[in-house]
């Protein structure tokens, strides 16, 4: 761009501009709006909207983090030794399973849990082939925090997987060497060398996949009936969809703005730490 | 191999001992149970024209439900959703490319900003902005019409877009474009003759990307589209609200397949960057 | 402790990386393996640590064979040529790490890091064991490296090039305290280098190899006088290949029949007029150019096509000259 003459370069700049109008029309000025909207009812600046999510939502707002924390507990409760056992032992094969539910969009994700899940679902209808559990037992997990934390779980352990594959993969194997050398098994070289070593890029995906749990809503839609506390995505839906409140769902918008940026400010604390 | 000697245990990361090879096939196989059996699950589901508990298999399997493609509803959300990505793709690159770019050669911080500008969409929770973008599109009357599904589709497509072509353009040295101007070629011209060509392959890598994004897009759809322009994953939807879970099966499948063709594809082909954007799909 | 490997085979694809490698490493000794790149002598050192596992043969620690024994049931403790201390541990964890894993006793972790960082002469350095490794220069990291393999108590301490990484003059005397450690502890030590005369000056042991199979081994004064095959001859020393025979009166004639190996060192340059003594070879050349390197000067004299270079002390005149070797020091092979 320090080449061209001023000519072309308002050609690029106009060229530019298609790009952003789409960003600016399709989700600047929606955001804005909606952060207006949810300080506003009956053309009035006020702060009813969040004083009704305050009493209508609140616990959805526990559940909501719990859901997600469970989510990330589990995701990351299994993505890390997996990962660092892969780093140490390969598989193409485990590997290449992993990658499957990056390619499952999360409706599907959302609908297959559903009916995998579900009391007489295809989950306990296999256990009941291999002789595991009796005709009578039903599954009572798919429509509450449980089910919809597996379900999250398992889409976001792809991505997670793949980022610390490539950040352990990033950490020397004469580190590793020196720590096998010394004595160390699978496990000591996992949390002593790789996780510390790979910390960075652990973090950033704590980050996003919390940020895109809490958030989620393709899947509890497919998954819950809408009784019981709900994910604050759903509560958002139904109370613009079947109340046609655009200013409480706002309000509950920026709460959920609000969660995600927390978990991106304790993510930029640890970074600017180092 | 040694022949002398019994088993070895593990050195250097391979195992030859039993019980290092028995915990692979075990993670193995509980993978395989794991990720294999909710989509197995689908399958069954959208062959079952009867399926009553405990039996493991549905009592009458048939392809009745699957027959469904080809006809009235389903094929009609597939094919809207198949036009719709197209349009969206082909915009999108449009639109990204010089953005990405200039990203890719402006000075900073201009380039990072950029950037950082392209990101903020998937950085927020995508409901609440979604809802809040239906109701401007309802004011301009664009709900309900196709410009507007392609134009909320657009908001998130342009983020894998940017970025992946971002990434690509920096591959490309400066030093071969400099060749090209030093020779007195303008930076346009250099743009067109020398950069673009040899970035193609992630063109068609970012193409791919942003089609089976607005193919797989189901909240914008949700708020901006229905129920006049519907796609295959709203229709999914609704068939699952309506417990056709067959049906749903079916439509779940059917969206799966772009996912896997490229999985299959990607292991020789794409490079591992762009993996890391499917898990926003 | 004794150290032998026997018939020692591994390949890699279409490469022989060691080729029946048979050597015995004296216990108590500081025994060097040299050679070139892609010698063998790095997987002869991984095979020792237990980091590869060989295709075919043996390895004995005392009276074990731990051919495919886990490297930390070695007994034998490894420095890496890159160090790998691990970065996000202080000196101390570094040292500590294997202590740990061992379930030594804190107080008594404290007492043999303390002793470890004094052996390797760190611990005069204020705060050392809180420091991380990016903190430290190249030197101190290296002994940190050795500190924390000698922590262990190994009965055998391997290393991996451990100077590469240095600037050349803190290499001349970080290998003197290497030595000086191995000799205070008693520890048997196998040091791998390309730089055959790092490995001569601190050795008890050489160990030439050269494709995956071992040259020569002896000790540095008889390898180096005594060299078996042109190979040897040439790798050690500052050396002069001549494609040349020598006549029954001393005098060397061009021939592809032979090789001839001298020592730059071991050349005298005479007036052409002189007759040369007895008991030297001989052959008439001119000096085309002269090198300063500090401690002495260098000469390259042209002889019949090939061009050999002569060391001494004083600046050589120009012009044509008689060089003059000892038969004892010329090293004649014949090709075939």
């Amino acid at each position: 761009m320090n080449a061209a003459r001023p000519a072309e370069q308002l050609l690029w700049w106009l060229a530019a501009i298609p790009a952003t109008m789409v960003i600016i029309v399709g989700f600047g000025f929606p955001l804005v709006q909606s952060l207006v909207a949810s300080f506003t009812r009956d053309g009035v600046l006020t702060l009813a909207n969040y004083e009704l999510v305050y009493r209508l939502y609140r616990q959805d707002v526990v559940y909501t983090v719990m859901v997600a924390a469970a989510g990330l507990v589990l995701t990351f409760g299994i993505g890390i030794p997996l990962s660092g056992y892969l780093r140490l032992h390969h598989s193409q094969t485990a590997e290449f399973l992993l990658k499957v539910p990056l390619f499952v969009p999360f409706v599907v994700v959302g609908h297959a849990m559903r009916i995998f899940l579900a009391p007489r679902g295809t989950l306990l209808v296999f256990l009941h082939a291999l002789g595991l559990v009796s005709q009578d037992t039903t599954l009572a997990i798919s429509e509450g925090w449980i089910g919809l934390s597996i379900a999250l779980a398992w889409k976001h352990l792809a991505l997670v997987v793949l980022l610390l594959m490539g950040a352990f993969r990033g950490v020397g194997e004469e580190y590793l060497e020196a720590a096998r050398g010394f004595g160390a098994g699978t496990f000591r070289q996992i949390w002593a060398v790789m996780v510390p070593m790979a910390a960075p890029s652990i973090g950033l995906a704590v980050v996003l996949s919390l940020t895109s749990m809490l958030a989620s809503f393709s899947i509890p839609l497919m998954m819950t009936k809408g009784s019981g506390p709900q994910m604050l995505m759903i509560d958002l839906y139904h109370r613009y969809g079947q109340h046609g409140d655009f200013g409480t769902a706002s309000a509950i918008g920026v709460v959920s703005y609000l969660l995600a940026a927390g978990a991106a400010y304790y993510y930029l604390k640890g970074v600017a730490r180092q | 191999m040694n022949a002398t000697g019994p088993p070895a245990p593990s050195l250097r990361g391979r195992p030859r001992g039993l019980p290092a090879l028995a915990l692979r096939a075990a993670l193995v196989a509980v993978l395989l149970a794991a990720i294999v059996g909710p989509l197995a699950g689908l399958v069954l589901w959208s062959v079952a024209e009867r399926w009553h508990w405990p039996a493991v298999l549905p009592q009458q399997v048939g392809l009745k439900y699957w027959a469904r493609i080809t006809q009235g509803d389903l094929l009609a959300a597939l094919t809207r959703g198949v036009a719709i990505a197209s349009v969206t793709t082909v915009a999108a690159l449009v639109a990204a490319i010089p953005v990405s770019y200039g990203a890719a050669r402006a000075r900073l911080p201009l380039g990072p900003v950029l950037l950082m500008l392209f990101l903020l969409p998937q950085a927020f929770p995508q409901l609440p902005v979604f809802a809040s973008a239906a109701v401007l599109f309802y004011r301009w009357n664009l709900a309900g019409t196709y410009a507007g599904v392609v134009l909320i589709h657009l908001v998130g497509g342009l983020v894998y877009a940017v970025w992946t072509m971002t990434a690509v353009f920096r591959a490309i040295g400066e030093d071969i474009e400099e060749a090209a101007i030093n020779l007195g070629a303008s930076v346009t011209r250099t743009f067109f003759r020398i950069s673009l060509p040899l970035a193609l392959p992630g063109v068609v890598a970012s193409s791919i990307l942003v089609f089976i994004y607005s193919l797989d897009e189901f909240t914008g759809t949700l708020l901006v589209g229905a129920p006049y322009v519907t796609t295959l994953p709203v229709y999914m939807y609704t068939a699952s609200l309506g417990y056709e879970l067959q049906i749903a099966s079916v439509t779940a499948l059917v969206l799966m397949v772009p996912g896997v063709l490229l999985l299959v594809l990607m292991e020789r082909f794409l490079r591992a960057e762009y993996l890391a954007f499917f898990g926003r799909l | 402790m004794d150290v032998r490997v026997e018939d020692l085979t591994k390949r890699y694809g279409q490469v022989t990386a060691l080729d029946g490698v048979s050597q015995a490493f004296p216990s108590g000794a500081l025994t060097a393996v040299v050679g070139p790149s892609g010698c063998g002598k790095t997987t002869l050192l991984r095979c020792l640590a237990g980091f590869v596992a060989p295709d075919r043969g043996r390895l004995w620690m005392g009276d074990r064979d731990v051919t495919y024994t886990q490297p930390q049931s070695r007994d034998a403790a490894m420095v890496f040529q890159s160090y790998a201390l691990w970065p996000h541990m202080t000196v101390f964890e570094n040292l500590a790490f294997a202590l740990r894993l061992r379930k030594v006793p804190r107080r008594d972790i404290e007492q043999r890091v303390r002793e470890a960082l004094d052996l390797v002469e760190l611990d005069r350095v204020p705060g050392i064991g809180e420091r991380r490794p990016r903190q430290l220069s190249g030197g101190q990291q290296q002994r940190v490296a050795l500190a924390r393999a000698i922590v262990v108590r190994p009965q055998v301490l391997l290393l991996d090039e451990p100077l590469s990484n240095l600037d050349a003059k803190i290499r001349h005397r970080v290998r003197v305290e290497i030595r000086a450690l191995q000799r205070r502890t008693g520890i048997t030590a196998i040091y791998v280098t390309h730089d055959q005369e790092e490995a001569m000056s601190i050795a008890d042991m050489v160990v030439v190899m050269e494709g995956g199979r071992v040259a020569q081994a002896g000790r540095p004064e008889e390898v180096y006088a005594q060299p078996k095959s042109p190979f040897v001859a040439e790798f050690l020393g500052s050396t002069n290949v001549l494609a040349a025979v020598m006549d029954p009166d001393g005098r060397i004639l061009p021939s592809a029949a032979g090789s001839l190996i001298f020592r730059a060192e071991d050349i005298r340059l005479a007036s052409p007029q002189e007759p040369a003594p007895a008991g030297s070879a001989w052959v008439d050349g001119e000096v085309v150019d002269v090198l300063f390197l500090g401690a002495g000067y260098r000469a390259y004299v042209r002889v019949g096509e090939e061009v050999i270079m002569a060391d001494h002390r004083t600046p050589m005149p120009r012009g044509a000259v008689r060089a003059v070797i000892p038969l004892e020091k010329v090293f004649a092979f014949s090709r075939d």
